[in-house]
């Protein structure tokens, strides 16, 4: 009895000392870690041998390290052509001429900095209140704290005036992530899915379907542009702020427009990053030797076709049309005919998403199997359609986009040249009359949603996996 | 010593407990502010329930302290035997059942009020017939459908948010919940109202916000791995606000993609 007590009286001592112990520890130094390498460069013949041979593959790993940095501190690298131009992607909301990318408008610098006082009004009002200590700066902004502790330390908490306040405000409103400060928040919010180097190979991804997305092949799948361009900041910061309907992609709507903007640097890094790296691997296979001078090409090419993502906007002037009965017939005639639209063929003549070519027969089991892989490699099969969920956004214009340009990276095609605006605006109308469903009050008295019970995808949104 | 410091460890339980209590309101560890017509009715039933319950609580721990000291072995060198009273043990059955009556009767206009068809608003823009938004829970996120202009759910001049209900203050709004994949629920603990959305079902819910502002809208159900972040917010504004927000949806809705 006597043990007893005194034992669990020093255990409760100890669980406080270890408490007040982890307080007080100071943080250990992390390890710096590197971005892998890609399966492009790391790939094994049938023998077991590298195809791109070891020497080479540090190379590779060493130039991408010199390009963009590492994980804990991602950068780009100035090419000499970007200092002449005063160009520097390493500071998207600086102008062009002060030594930023002048990536923005005034008017959305001005939002940012709107959504920073609302993001920030806990700090902003203690500042306010001069209670400089309760000012709590979250854990993804090393470089705010930063700033934050260099201005307490410059002025003795005795001399705070009215000035040094505005100045300590400034630095919340006009805040914008530096890409080290990005990297942290997309490791605590996206890692876990999109991966280290965005290879859509978290821990999270094998039980997803669709997978994250793989960023490193430069593919996105939702944006407006043409010829499988690749994306405009513009579409990928949709993606965040919308998420993917119907995917484990959410909205991150509830951050702040800096820090998806900063996001959205982030993740054009990784792609960017990804693309070289295939480039790498591909001018050596081919050319049997990397010269640094091919390193800097690539770098610069694939620079370019991001610079110039603008240019590759599917460009529509014109009134977004509403539907008519008419408008509908033609878009089923468009829908069903092979010759222009070809939709029935994978989508299926009711839009269920069981085409024809959509499946096959397995020729060694006999099973019937989707027929189709998407670029990543993943089975994919096309949509249905009756469901309404449309992973690119349900606007008319997203369904424009989706027919016009296809879908990169999947089967999914771009609209035949033949094709006028009004057949697109006519399958898009068709398109969403398949899932119209008017909430009548009969379906609503019955407490029931009006759903397709024979609809066999109705019960799978594809959202988990379902374990092909 | 030892036995000292045990009886000051026990002793540390209730005054902490009391402690936390007493200084709740003051240091936030209470309820959120209550900002729906209902919701000072959920919380006067919280606070009768607790009082009922802490009531009985310190009745029921001073009997057992004034027993165990009463009856100990040091009081008492021997037991005596009894087969138990009947009359006690109807009592102590009797008075339970009837404290369970009086919550279930105090309780059950107010969750009429909230839950039952009969309670919903029927005046007011909004009605179960006619709400103003399908609300869809899926995993992991929230979004929300506004009937277009032909006022009627489920056809293709829907209007869609992600993450953020706007509603309108000092108006009864009625929504229907709906869940596209697995049981979530609506949480807003401003507003006190919990709602489970099931899939293949179309609930209706209303409630009517007091205050503008932003409140957390959050899944109450765990529905999966997700769990944790399938948050949401609601965001309460004036009329006029309202409908400048759905004039702002619907024009993003219907643009032409250009910048
Ligand atoms: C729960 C897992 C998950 C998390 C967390 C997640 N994503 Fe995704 N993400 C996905 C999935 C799944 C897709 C693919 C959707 C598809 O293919 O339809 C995707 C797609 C994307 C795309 C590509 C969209 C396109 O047009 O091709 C981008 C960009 C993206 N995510 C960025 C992010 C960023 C940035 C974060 C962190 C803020 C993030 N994701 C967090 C699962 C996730
Ligand atoms: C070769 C097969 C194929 C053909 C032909 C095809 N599609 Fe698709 N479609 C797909 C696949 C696969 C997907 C799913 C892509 C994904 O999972 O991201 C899809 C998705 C869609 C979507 C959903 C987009 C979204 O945002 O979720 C729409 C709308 C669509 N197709 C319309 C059409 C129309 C209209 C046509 C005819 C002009 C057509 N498709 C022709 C394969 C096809
Ligand atoms: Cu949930």
């Amino acid at each position: 009895m006597r043990i007893r007590t005194r034992s669990c009286v020093l255990a409760g001592l100890a669980l406080w000392g270890a408490g007040c112990q982890l307080d007080f520890a100071p943080e250990p130094a992390a390890p710096v870690v590197h971005y892998a390498l890609g399966p492009a460069t790391t790939a094994v013949d049938e023998a077991g041998d590298p195809v791109v041979p070891l020497h080479v593959q540090e190379h590779i790993a060493g130039s991408l390290g010199m390009l963009f940095g590492t994980p804990s501190s991602p950068r780009y690298l100035l090419t000499e052509e970007w200092v002449d131009e005063g160009f520097d992607p390493n500071w998207p909301t600086a102008a062009a001429d002060d030594q930023g990318s002048g990536e923005f408008s005034e008017d959305e610098l001005a939002r940012i900095k709107a959504d920073n006082e609302r993001d920030f009004r806990r700090e902003l009002a203690a500042i306010e209140a001069g209670d400089f200590d309760a000012v709590r700066i979250p854990s993804w902004m090393p470089d705010l704290e930063q700033s934050w502790r260099d201005l307490l330390a410059g002025k003795p908490a005795e001399q705070r005036d009215d000035a040094f306040k505005g100045e300590a405000k400034a630095l919340f409103v006009d805040y914008y992530p530096t890409l080290r400060e990005s990297a942290e928040h997309f490791r605590q919010q996206c890692v876990h899915c999109h991966g280290v180097e965005g290879g859509g190979d978290g821990p999270t991804a094998r039980f997803l379907n669709p997978r994250p997305r793989d960023y490193r092949p430069g593919i996105f799948k939702f944006t407006a542009q043409a010829d499988k361009s690749v994306p405009r900041r513009a579409d990928l910061y949709t993606i965040l702020d919308e998420g993917v309907t119907g995917t484990a992609m959410p909205s991150f709507r509830r951050l702040s427009k800096a820090e998806l903007h900063g996001l959205v640097d982030y993740v054009r890094l990784l792609s960017i990053r990804g693309m070289v790296e295939r480039d790498l691997v591909t001018t050596y296979l081919s050319d049997d030797a990397l010269p640094a001078e091919a390193v800097l090409e690539s770098y610069a090419s694939i620079w370019s076709k991001w610079k110039g993502a603008d240019e590759k906007k599917t460009k529509y002037d014109g009134d977004v049309p509403a539907p008519s009965p008419e408008s509908i017939e033609r878009g089923r005639t468009l829908f069903m005919d092979a010759a222009t639209g070809n939709c029935f063929s994978c989508h299926g003549e009711q839009g269920r998403g069981n085409g024809a070519s959509a499946f096959t027969t397995s020729p060694e089991t006999g099973e019937v199997v989707p027929a189709y892989k998407d670029d990543w490699g993943n089975v994919i099969i096309p949509r249905n359609l009756r469901q309404g969920i449309f992973r690119g956004g349900r606007r008319p214009i997203d369904i424009y986009y989706r027919i016009k340009n296809g879908i990169n990276g999947t089967p999914m095609p771009a609209a035949v040249s033949s094709m006028t605006d009004a057949d697109i605006w006519a399958l898009v109308h068709y398109v969403g009359s398949l899932s119209s469903q008017p909430r009548t009050r009969a379906h609503r008295s019955a407490g029931h949603a009006p759903h397709d019970a024979t609809d066999p995808q109705q019960s799978s949104p594809g959202q988990t996996s379902s374990g092909h | 010593m030892m036995r000292l410091i045990a009886f000051l460890l026990l002793i540390a339980v209730p005054i902490l407990g009391v402690y936390t209590f007493v200084n709740a309101q003051e240091h936030n560890w209470w309820f959120p502010p209550a900002y729906s017509t209902f919701a000072p009715d959920i919380d006067w039933l919280f606070n009768f329930i607790m009082y009922m319950v802490a009531f009985t609580f310190i009745v029921t721990e001073v009997a057992l302290a004034w027993f165990v000291w009463q009856y100990s072995a040091k009081r008492n060198d021997k037991g005596v035997f009894t087969h138990g009273s009947h009359k006690l043990e109807m009592i102590w059955t009797a008075i339970p059942a009837v404290a369970l009556l009086v919550i279930a009767f105090t309780q059950m206009e107010t969750f009429a009020k909230i839950k039952f068809a009969s309670g919903f608003p029927t005046d007011g823009p909004y009605t179960r017939e006619k709400p103003i938004a399908e609300v869809w829970a899926s995993q992991f996120d929230w979004r929300f459908r506004y009937p277009g202009d032909d006022g009627v759910l489920g056809t293709v001049d829907d209007l869609e948010s992600s993450f953020e209900f706007v509603v309108p203050v000092g108006v009864n709004v009625v929504f229907h919940l709906r869940a596209r994949d697995v049981i979530h629920s609506w949480f807003v603990p401003e507003f006190r109202l919990k709602q489970d959305a099931l899939p293949g079902h179309t609930i209706p819910v209303w409630f009517q916000a007091t205050k503008e502002g932003s409140y957390d809208l959050v899944c109450a159900e765990l529905c999966g791995w997700g769990h944790y972040k399938m948050a949401g917010r609601v965001r309460v504004v004036s009329a006029q606000e309202f409908d400048a927000y759905m004039a702002e949806l619907k024009a993003k809705w219907f643009s032409n993609g250009k910048e």
